[in-house]
């Protein structure tokens, strides 16, 4: 099994418990030499329970790592940490060749989604996204109607976005990954709560962000085996429950 | 800059979206400033000494009152954390809501002393300087009381702890403010603690965004 | 090899040697008795000194001589905060976990130096000024100074991750130490404002050699105390701190045994 790779330079009697990474055969020797993202031997201590050390991976364009664990495993904690919310226990996240921690630029990389869809209830639709964009330097209006048309949320646009559904706030959430090319999205549950329509729609701007050579780390409870991103994916599993330290 | 400006504009345009919250420090600064003369003799002169100080105090802790809620919705609603994953300019768009936040309370409040100095019987020549000081003294407040928001704004009861850390840190502007009151009463000159309250303001202007940003980063996780 | 580089070097083992828990543990555990030894000494020959030779001041007869503990307190209330924020800001450049032990051990130490200081001075004060308490500018920071220990160790305890309580707690050390020179000044000013100078004005009267050797005595012996007392509490959390590690439970072990 040519499964674990990343994870072969660390000692064998060490990590048996925590990280099984499997990758398909094909398309990965020419992209692992060089990752967009690359994890190294981090770890993550919540009070006295390590939810996963040792923990090494790679993550390069066009490709999808999913994050599998049981709840507590630290797959929230693992996204907090790539995108620099959390400070890991030990290890380093690279990007690009660069100290994440140390790099604003490698930060500006990054998108996050995590539970919290990062909107103002008073604000509308459209307001949300161009506070977003304008944060960004930019400011094309009819780019935000293109956002949000791609949700399938441009009729909501002028609603506050209290007034929304659960479902119409997680795609407002969405939106604001096409307002500006971001290498990396790392999505924490992106399918929560959403229609099967939704998650089709999210589903594919995500094989479209992965096509032009983007990256995507998301933890979904769910196999995606049967979704359009499947073609995409790695696995990332973390083990069962936290041990003590 | 333009951050800076993008913050300020976004927390005017939730202010005025919320305007019931709007209202509320500056309905708490005349209340306890009132709630003074209940509490005290009935004597014309002991209200007109004791009135600079009193106001100021009343401006402290509407400012208090009014910090927990400061970083409170942008927590729960995760724009927040976007704000620090993106943390290029985090201390000038925190800088940017400081200063909005400044805008609602420490300068409705100052605009408002003047009011507050008739129920006090303060005499009219004496209103510019409680005016100048307040206005030159709550841009400080709000910035330190902010530093003290972002520590706690991760814990469920946070207002209690804000106001241990952070009254302490509050006692030179009172100092300074309330003794340009009791200063100009005596006749003298006020322009060296205009002076020293115009230096802290400098001061917490350029150390307390960075502070607020520092606070924010160890807190949120 | 030139001398700077063996210097570097010293100072960079020394500083592994100190940044690790279980180095740290080490180290303590023979500076421990050392720092109390001597603290003692210069404690009890202090107090002599001060108690039974020094002459008894011409105005304030004997009870000058509480400015033997009172002094000392005062001088460490300052001491120790200024070396928690260092501390602080250390733990936070350089993510070093002893650092924030050192801080977060030295914020009650340094709050009951604080409130000795406070207590000795409304001792002394009611003799001299005829009352208990009086807004002198010293009294008044010392007072405001202990509010600020409240603050600091009221930061540690409300947050349930201890890295978080680490961070949080260093920042506010570090926010007052830029703040307590302002406070400082802002009350002597204010003070001037109320009352007259106070009987310790600048340049006062110089103190005669007798009375202040027994005091310099004082001052360091509270100083080994104060690292003696470090020393200690650092210990205890060290061990909580690491207590899943191994080299604790090796050591915890070792100290069953040997009973």
């Amino acid at each position: 099994m040519q499964a674990i790779h990343g994870i072969d330079k660390l000692p064998a009697l060490q990590s048996p418990k925590i990280i099984r990474m499997t990758t398909p055969f094909t398309s990965n020797k020419s992209s692992n030499q060089n990752p967009i993202l690359r994890a190294d031997d981090l770890a993550c201590v919540r009070g006295d329970m390590v939810l996963f050390e040792n923990l090494s991976f790679d993550l390069s364009q066009r490709r999808c790592l999913h994050v599998i664990g049981a709840n507590g495993s630290g797959k929230t904690s693992l996204l907090r940490i790539i995108c620099g919310l959390n400070s890991a226990e030990n290890g380093n996240v690279i990007y690009d060749g660069t100290l994440l921690g140390r790099s604003e630029t490698a930060r500006a990389e990054m998108a996050y989604i995590g539970h919290k869809d990062g909107l103002k209830n008073e604000l509308t639709a459209i307001e949300n996204l161009r506070f977003q964009q304008r944060l960004e330097g930019l400011s094309d209006e009819n780019h935000l109607d293109d956002c949000l048309a791609q949700l399938k949320i441009l009729r909501c646009a002028d609603l506050p976005a209290q007034s929304l559904s659960f479902g119409q706030r997680r795609r407002l959430a969405f939106a604001r990954l096409l307002l500006s090319p971001k290498r990396v999205w790392v999505l924490d549950e992106p399918f929560t709560g959403i229609d099967t329509q939704g998650r089709s729609l999210i589903e594919s701007i995500c094989v479209q962000h992965l096509e032009s050579d983007g990256a995507i780390i998301m933890t979904h409870h769910q196999s995606l085996d049967a979704s359009s991103i499947s073609p995409f994916k790695d696995e990332l599993i973390l083990n069962e429950s936290g041990h003590h330290e | 800059m333009s951050t800076l400006i993008l913050y300020f504009h976004r927390e005017w345009l939730l202010m005025f979206r919320n305007t019931g919250a709007l209202v509320q420090p500056l309905v708490f600064f005349v209340i306890i400033a009132l709630l003074f003369p209940f509490s005290l003799p009935a004597e014309v002169n002991l209200l007109q000494s004791i009135g600079g100080g009193v106001i100021w105090v009343a401006a402290v802790l509407a400012t208090l009152l009014s910090l927990e809620s400061m970083f409170h919705a942008d927590y729960q609603d995760g724009t927040l954390e976007q704000a620090v994953i993106h943390q290029r300019n985090l201390p000038a768009a925190m800088l940017g809501k400081v200063i909005a936040h400044w805008t609602a309370t420490g300068l409705f409040l100052s605009l408002f002393s003047p009011v507050l100095c008739i129920t006090f019987n303060i005499p009219v020549d004496q209103f510019w300087v409680l005016f100048v000081g307040l206005l030159l003294g709550t841009p400080s407040l709000t910035l330190i009381g902010a530093i003290g928001a972002a520590l706690t704004v991760t814990l469920r009861r946070g207002g209690v702890l804000i106001a241990v850390i952070i009254l302490p840190l509050y006692i030179p502007i009172l100092i300074f403010g309330a003794g340009m009151i009791s200063q100009s009463e005596q006749g003298l000159e006020t322009i060296s603690q205009v002076y020293t309250l115009a230096a802290i303001l400098t001061l917490s202007l350029t150390l307390a965004p960075f502070a607020i940003a520092g606070a924010l980063k160890a807190t949120i996780n | 090899m030139n001398p700077f580089s063996i210097i570097w070097k010293f100072l960079d083992r020394t500083y592994h040697r100190l940044a690790s828990p279980r180095e740290f543990y080490g180290i303590a555990q023979y500076m421990t008795p050392i720092f109390g030894l001597l603290s003692l000494a210069l404690i009890l020959s202090g107090a002599y000194l001060g108690l039974f030779k020094a002459p008894a001041d011409y105005q304030q007869g004997d009870s000058f001589r509480i400015i033997y503990v009172h002094v000392p307190a005062a001088w460490l209330s300052l001491m120790v905060y200024t070396i928690m924020a260092v501390a602080a800001a250390i733990g936070m450049v350089w993510r070093m976990k002893m650092a924030f032990v050192v801080a977060i051990c030295s914020a009650p130490l340094g709050a009951v130096f604080t409130a000795l200081a406070l207590i000795t001075g409304s001792i002394w004060g009611k003799p001299i000024w005829g009352t208990w308490w009086t807004w002198d500018a010293r009294l008044t920071s010392e007072l405001i100074l202990l509010f600020l220990y409240f603050g600091v160790m009221a930061t540690y305890h409300a947050f349930e991750e201890r890295k978080t309580a680490e961070k949080a707690m260093a920042m506010l050390s570090i926010v007052g130490i830029v703040i307590v020179p302002i406070i400082h000044y802002s009350v002597e000013w204010w003070s001037s404002l109320h009352q007259g100078a106070t009987v310790f004005a600048e340049g006062g009267p110089r103190m005669p050699s007798d009375m202040l050797t027994p005091l310099l005595l004082m001052i360091a012996g509270f100083m080994f105390f104060y690292g003696y007392a470090l020393f200690l509490s650092a210990q205890n959390m060290v061990l909580n701190n690491e207590r899943k590690s191994r080299w604790v439970r090796d050591l915890i072990q070792n100290t069953g045994d040997s009973q």
